[in-house]
This record gives C-alpha cells, structure tokens and sequence, in this order.
C-alpha cells in the first residue's frame, strides 16, 4: 500500500514537472528571459555600477545585498539552534531507557594521514586567501574560501583531535569569528549610509572605497563561514 | 518543441529530483531522509544554474580580452544563496536527530510512531 502511494507521488511529481519543462526555452537559448532582463543590465552596466569584474559578486553583495545579508543571517542562526538543540545540559531524563552515549571512540588517524593533512594546511590556507581576495576578480568569493577554510579547520580539528573542551580557535575569539558575517553587514550598512546616503550602498567618491566595502564584506562572510562550520563540527562531535 | 530532446539536461534533474523525493517517501531511516532532500536540494540548484547557461558563454567574470556572451550572473547568486540555507537545514536536521537520538535510542521513523 505505501509502495503503491510512494509510486504514485513520484508518478504525478514527475509527470507535472515534465510537463512544466516542455514549456522552457532550451538551454543555452540566448533569447531566453534569463539573458534578457535583469540579466542584461547587470552584464552591461555591472563593472561601473559595482566596481567588481566578477559579475556574480556584484549581484551578490551590491545589487542584492540585502539577499545577502539575510542568508548570513541564516547560516548563523542555524549554528545558535545546533548549539541550543544539543546544549549539554539536556540529559536524557532518567525514567527513559536510552542508552548511555558510548563515549566517542579515540581514533589517532594514521600517521601518514595527519602528516598529509599537515603539509597540505598552508597550502590550503593560501588557496582560502586567494579564492577569498580575488573573489571580485575571479571566480570565487567569501562563500567558497569560507567553505575551504571551515574544512581546512575541520581536518585540523581531526588530526589534532581537538574536540569542544580544546578548541582549535579560542572560545573568545570564535564567538565574534562566529558572528563576523553579520557584524560585517552591520558595518558596511553604517559605511553606506554614510558615504552613500543608502543602506548597503556603495561609497562613489574614493575609487578604492568600493573596493574595501566589497572587501569588507567577503571578509566577513569567508571567516564568519568558516568559524560557523568549525563551530557546527565541533558541536556535532561533542556528542 | 524539438521532440524535447533539447530539453534531455532538464529530464536529468527531474529524475534526480524523483530520486531524491523516493528516498524521504521510501526510507525510514532519518538520515537517509535528510539525503533524500539534499539530492532533492542538489537537484534544483543543477537546474536553475543550467538555466543561466548561454550557447558558447563563459563565466560572468568582466576582464580584458574577455568578449565572449557571459553566462547569465543571476541564477548563480540566486543558487549560492539557496546552498547556504541548505547547509544551515542540513546542519539543524542533523543536531534534531542527534537529539531524538539520544531521548528516543533511535532514528527510525517507524519505532518513533511506536515510542511515543
């Protein structure tokens, strides 16, 4: 019975999906809406309005920062509902039978593991900085160097075995590492509001202003991600 | 309207997004439920990227001696957004069946119906 409703949902989903698709423009049209509209502007007038070469970039922190900033606020507030959701102190109550948590298994990753993961760190670390500095560029920006660097402290955390009680980045510091992202926004909301009259504008009278709000804001987003993701790792394994 | 044939790259993300859909349908396992929905996740950030996609275009990165038709910027920033919420739903998910884990001694959907 519940094979035949399962069956029956993937049946109308795809029959509805695929007929939704007969009705798009084939991939790659030129002519298709998504070149056309918006799209065309920012290509047109992208690299004057934003003062960034990579065009995603300048969709993703001038033309829809505020999009932007909702997201970082997102990615934080779903590590302070880990945190919440697995605080230590909500131990099982006692009239429940749920077994003891084991204690996690001490496993020394192999030697040859750790030394890898050792030498490749600077590499790693300079490829994070370069994705996050060239990301109005080139291809790359704070997302993707944050997603490098929180694995690359991730790995170290392993090699290392640093759990919750040692943590690779002090407590101090990881709290605001945490929150980086949004205190970034914060920041270059005053900054535009100052120099530009418009929240999240852009500053237009030093030509290296844009630059370091643009700056500013990778920033932010690349160790705010990663100090996210390391705190994420570090709440998961504590149990 | 070509016989859909050039539509095939679409067919493929329907299909990865029914396979996504019959694994949280199929499946008991909370775990592999949350899979289920990133394979659904992945699939519609496949889509919309491929949407933005231009016969004979490169990626929107403005520079010298770059002419070429510039794949459209948009779904790319729309798409980077949605991967962030889906970590942060992955992330959130995963510290919930922590926790049912730990006050209900297991993860299966079915024994949950059962237990409470």
């Amino acid at each position: 019975m519940r094979r035949l409703l399962t069956a029956l949902a993937l049946a109308i989903v795809g029959a509805v999906m695929l007929a939704g698709l007969a009705g798009l423009p084939r991939p790659g049209d030129p002519a298709a809406p998504v070149h056309t509209h918006v799209a065309a502007h920012i290509v047109a007038h992208g690299v004057e309005d934003t003062g960034s070469r990579n065009l995603v970039t300048a969709v993703l922190l001038a033309y829809r920062a505020y999009d932007t900033f909702g997201e970082v606020v997102v990615i934080f507030a779903a590590l302070a509902a880990v945190m919440v959701v697995l605080a230590p102190a909500a131990a099982p109550p006692p009239g429940k039978t749920a077994p003891p948590p084991s204690p996690a298994p001490a496993v020394a990753p192999s030697p040859v593991v750790g030394f890898v993961i050792r030498l490749l760190a600077p590499f790693i670390a300079a490829f994070a900085a370069l994705v996050l500095w060239h990301g109005e560029a080139l291809p790359g920006g704070g997302f993707q160097a944050g997603v490098i660097l929180g694995a690359l402290l991730v790995l170290l955390s392993v090699v290392m075995g640093r759990g919750l009680e040692q943590p690779l980045v002090p407590a101090a510091a990881a709290r605001w590492l945490q929150a980086a992202g949004p205190l970034a926004f914060a920041a270059a909301m005053l900054i535009g509001l100052a120099g530009a009259g418009a929240v999240l504008g852009l500053p237009a009278e030093p030509a290296w202003g844009r630059h370091a709000v643009l700056l500013l804001l990778e920033l932010g987003i690349g160790l705010g991600g990663a100090a996210i993701i390391l705190g994420l790792y570090l709440q998961m394994r504590g149990h | 309207m070509d016989g859909g044939w050039q539509h095939l790259d679409y067919f493929a993300f329907v299909a990865l997004f029914c396979i996504g859909l019959y694994v949280v349908l199929a499946k008991s396992n909370l775990v592999k439920k949350l899979l289920g929905l990133n394979i659904m996740e992945t699939s519609v950030f496949a889509f919309i990227v491929t949407s933005g996609m231009v016969d004979g275009g490169t990626a929107p990165v403005v520079g010298p001696g770059i002419d070429a038709p510039f794949a459209s910027p948009l779904p790319h920033a729309l798409i980077l957004t949605g991967i962030v919420v889906a970590v942060s739903i992955t992330a959130l998910a995963l510290a919930l069946i922590v926790e049912i884990k730990r006050q209900c001694g297991t993860i299966e959907a079915d024994e949950l119906k059962g237990a409470e």
